[in-house]
């Protein structure tokens, strides 16, 4: 893996972090829901894992296609493997809406037509989160491991990924699961700050170590 | 010529009357990465979370034995100058017949990598028994976990190392490992957090 510069960091976001300025007339609402995603959103899951990818400054990485996520995401049922919940919003409201926020202008979502997962009820994938089941030996518990956290641009700052992270650490709860971990880049300020107000913490002393490519293929040989 | 006493070795998974030793080895685990205050998994709670599921589908242990007998299978045989003293061989004893002493131990369990879309394996536990140090049984553990990623058409094995594991850092890269650009951050919710957050 190239070690490029490290980019520079994006600009904090203006206070307040997490509470953005609600309207205070009920004008444009947009209600939210979670849910979990099937074969069939496959599509929209790529390109979100490669815009995730764009903002990361790792796209020379991304080697996803929609066949082989297809192929390797849905093989097991949810929660006990990989799982991942889509974040959905429209300005009309869901049979069970999860949230609903009023802005103070219309949102425009220039990808709105690439996103759209019901084109009938006008519901659009904002965002996902991807997880799968650890185990912590220390603390003989399973618990979360979060792969990816992600909210298109233009729906940042409204509070959709506590949303997600939310979901996720009730699901944690519901089936007695010790912790749920993830990883953050370093010059992620805004990611920093949003972890720091959920009660997480930061745990700096640890390294990820990773053995891949020809040097994790090598070991496939008998010689070994 | 000095007489040579061998050390066989063989790796096999790990069975719900392994835990045992596995708590104890968890437990010098812990004792060793200082992280004693973080430790509170039980036999019980160990034998009630570890085998729910087939090897490799969720955590998985590898279990590295060793006999001056020959083990079969036997993965491996070392000749030492002097025999080897251990002084918990009593306690790690799993065939009091053959002799065969457990050593140390990996846990894994499958991971996902979203840019790959492939899965692979995270190593949670890499551990071998003081006495049983630098003699390559470390990494024959991790081949092992990287042999079974292989074959099961796997993109990755990964795992996390503290900072001050100076040896275990040199060891990882000479395996071949990458210590991932270091702008990464691990962050966790603990329970009590995860509780407030779940509500």
């Amino acid at each position: 893996m190239a070690a490029a510069a490290p980019p520079p960091p994006p600009a904090p976001a203006p206070e307040p972090s997490i509470a953005f300025q609600e309207s205070s007339r009920r004008d444009n609402p947009l209600f939210s829901r979670i849910r979990l995603a099937t074969p069939a959103d496959v599509p929209h899951i790529h390109k979100l894992i490669h815009q995730m990818a764009v903002f990361e400054r790792l796209t020379d990485l991304c080697s996803a296609t929609e066949s082989s996520l297809s192929a390797t995401l849905f093989n097991s049922a949810p929660f006990t493997s990989f799982t991942i919940f889509l974040l959905e919003v429209s300005p009309k409201p869901f049979p069970s809406s999860e949230r609903v926020i009023y802005l103070d202008h219309p949102l425009i979502d220039p990808q709105r037509e690439t996103f759209i997962s019901d084109n009938v009820n006008d519901v659009t994938v904002a965002g996902f989160v991807l997880f799968f089941p650890n185990y912590s030996t220390f603390l003989a518990k399973p618990g979360f491991y979060i792969e990816d956290l992600f909210v298109r641009e233009c729906y940042r700052r409204k509070g959709f990924g506590r949303m997600l992270l939310s979901a996720v650490a009730k699901q944690a709860v519901k089936m007695g699961y010790g912790r749920v971990e993830w990883v953050v880049l370093d010059w992620n300020v805004n990611a920093i700050k949003f972890y720091e107000e959920m009660g997480a913490k930061v745990h700096d002393e640890w390294r990820i170590c990773r053995l891949t490519g020809p040097a994790l293929e090598k070991y496939g040989d008998d010689a070994i | 010529m000095e007489p040579s006493h061998s050390l066989f070795s063989r790796i096999r998974l790990a069975t719900p009357a392994d835990v045992p030793r596995i708590y104890k080895l968890l437990h010098q685990q812990a004792v060793f990465s200082h992280l004693t205050y973080d430790f509170s998994a039980t036999e019980s709670s160990l034998s009630a979370t570890l085998f729910k599921y087939a090897p490799f589908t969720s955590v998985t242990i590898f279990l590295l034995e060793v006999s001056p007998n020959p083990l079969t299978p036997s993965d491996r045989v070392i000749h030492l100058e002097h025999p080897l003293t251990d002084p918990e061989r009593e306690t790690f004893i799993s065939d009091k017949v053959n002799d065969v002493t457990v050593v140390g131990f990996v846990s894994f369990f499958p991971n996902y990598s979203s840019f790959l879309a492939k899965h692979g394996f995270c190593i949670e536990d890499l551990f071998v028994r003081e006495c049983y140090r630098r003699k390559g049984f470390g990494r024959m553990l991790l081949s092992a976990v990287a042999k079974q990623a292989v074959k099961m058409g796997y993109g990755k094995v990964e795992w996390a190392v503290i900072d001050w594991n100076d040896n275990a850092i040199k060891f990882y890269e000479e395996m071949g490992a990458q210590v991932v650009d270091h702008k990464w951050r691990l962050w966790w919710l603990s329970s009590a957090a995860l509780e407030k957050l779940g509500e």
